[in-house]
């Protein structure tokens, strides 16, 4: 299986930084609300949970992305690309500050699952749920969440976790019902898709090995 | 994997984390003041572009006549003593920004600009120390002449206001002279605030000028009306200050050399318990390194080496016998 994307769709990246830079404010509240939480809970676990560290690197690596958007080529998704930036600010920080003593290595961080879940090219012969615990796993089902364009994890979370209607949903977002439900369905593949890569054969299976 | 497996998936993995909403807040903001900033440099850049595509010939023309005469020689004007986190430079508007790291120098001519979550300290000619506050931009137009676009800075001319080197820290609405002092200047959109922690500084604008003294906090509105307020030489108000101070080197410096910098960088007076104390402070010579803790703790970690104790309570800090209990206020 050749590598697919499912982070955020290139062309919408990209106008979203020609907006942003030319001084749309709406485009600044939608980077923010989109990579703001996502960028959070990437850097909260890779910092020891360390809520005052976390804050310093989200501020730090949101900033040098948007100093650095115009040079933003789209080799990968916008979310990748940020997410490489905050590895780099949380490692500057740990140094820096020598806060740490635990060097902390995600599950997300081993090379393999970093190459699945940074551009979901699925592991071969790589059975994360036995290898790791049931939060771990859990965890990294919620960063798949995370790497989906924005709309289609908050929306999975609102229809299945909080069961909102498909018409609050669209209200949420600011579409209509039809096109609600059709983004709801795109989110699905995209998040099937996106546990079958990371998860490999396992993904069938996810629920179950979750205790559900 | 049918749409009900998608639900298990999901309720079992549980719901995403939610930053704080404090947090949240926070950074939303501050980092709207630094799109915001991203923004308007670009603007300025393809300005400057269209400007000069457009004025090549005459630049050209008047460049033969005039560089000789008026070109000024780039001047180093003092070095980056710390910089904690994002601090960078560039030279001139044309220029691309550049990490600036300790002991780069700094030269007329230059912008420097600090992050959302960035300082620095600069070591300017004549012993000034001047700091740079959270999403702070300052031009370097002379080795006396600072020019603030955004954010604090905050200048330590030294203790001895008869020897200090003359400074001028120009802000959108008028410009500050230190007479020996150390004092801040901070620009927002609603205007100026200017708080002195020490000695005098003379604010001059088209509207006139004025004095602020130790103890004083002048905020100067868009219509160059002053409004006056006090603000105390310790405490909160000088937390970034502190946090931006840069490392002393304590190697073969004396106790009471120490306590006096803590003292200036916490904006403390110091108390003896007796003249015996003291004379053993400034006999004791201290060896070692103090390099990255922050003043407080500096203090802390050197007072443990010795036979004396130190503690900072309003204002003061109070030094003592091991033996002798250290007063309170």
């Amino acid at each position: 299986m050749g590598p697919r994307r499912v982070d955020q769709d290139l062309s919408t990246d990209r106008q979203l930084i020609r907006r942003m830079l030319a001084g749309d404010e709406q485009a600044y509240e939608t980077f923010f609300n989109a990579y703001f939480p996502r960028v959070y809970r990437f850097a909260l676990p890779r910092l020891n949970g360390d809520v005052e560290a976390t804050r310093d690197v989200v501020q730090a690596t949101l900033a040098k992305a948007m100093r650095k958007m115009a040079d933003f080529r789209g080799e990968s998704g916008l979310f990748t690309w940020v997410c490489q930036i905050c590895r780099r600010e949380a490692v500057d920080y740990i140094r820096a500050r020598r806060r740490h003593t635990r060097n902390v290595v995600l599950i997300d961080d081993l090379p393999d699952v970093r190459r699945a879940i940074d551009t979901i090219e699925a592991p071969e012969e790589y059975d994360l749920v036995r290898s790791h615990g049931r939060a771990e796993v859990g965890r990294l089902v919620r960063s798949v969440l995370d790497r989906l364009p924005s709309n289609y994890g908050d929306a999975l979370e609102w229809k299945y976790m909080e069961g909102r209607s498909v018409e609050e949903i669209g209200q949420r977002l600011g579409i209509g019902t039809t096109a609600a439900q059709s983004l709801l369905a795109r989110a699905r593949t995209a998040f099937r898709e996106a546990l079958e890569q990371v998860f490999g054969a396992d993904a069938a299976d996810i629920a179950g090995s979750l205790g559900a | 994997m049918h749409e009900h497996d998608i639900e298990r998936v999901l309720k079992a993995a549980g719901p995403r984390e939610k930053p704080p909403a404090e947090i949240e807040r926070e950074l939303r903001e501050s980092l709207r003041h630094e799109w915001r900033a991203v923004v308007t440099e670009r603007r300025g850049r393809r300005r400057t572009a269209y400007a000069l595509a457009a004025g090549v010939m005459a630049a050209a023309i008047g460049a033969w006549i005039a560089v000789p005469q008026f070109t000024a020689p780039v001047q180093e004007v003092g070095t980056i003593a710390q910089s904690f986190g994002d601090l960078r430079v560039r030279s001139g508007w044309l220029g691309r920004w550049q990490e600036a790291g300790d002991g780069r120098s700094v030269a007329t001519g230059e912008v420097l600009a600090t992050g959302p979550a960035g300082r620095g300290a600069l070591a300017l000619a004549g012993g000034i120390s001047a700091r740079l506050d959270q999403s702070t931009q300052l031009r370097v137009a002379a080795a006396d002449r600072l020019i603030i676009d955004r954010g604090a800075v905050y200048v330590d001319a030294g203790a001895d206001s008869a020897s200090a080197a003359p400074l001028e820290i120009v802000t959108p609405a008028g410009s500050v002279r230190h007479l020996g002092t150390q004092y801040e200047v901070r620009v927002s959109n609603s205007g100026v605030r200017l708080r002195v922690r020490e000695g005098r500084i003379e604010w001059s604008s088209g509207a006139g000028s004025a004095m602020g003294v130790a103890g004083e906090e002048l905020t100067i509105a868009e219509d160059g009306r002053i409004g006056r307020g006090a603000v105390a030489s310790h405490g909160e108000a000088w937390d970034w200050v502190v946090q931006a101070a840069p490392a002393i080197d304590i190697e073969g410096l004396s106790l009471a050399g120490f306590l006096g910098w803590a003292a200036r960088e916490l904006g403390c007076s110091i108390e003896f318990s007796s003249a015996g104390v003291a004379q053993e402070a400034a006999a004791v010579i201290l060896h070692g390194s103090v390099a990255g803790l922050a003043p407080a703790q500096a203090l802390e970690a050197v007072f443990t080496t010795t036979r004396m104790q130190a503690v900072v309570a309003n204002g003061r800090i109070v030094v003592t016998g091991r033996d002798a209990p250290a007063q309170h206020d």
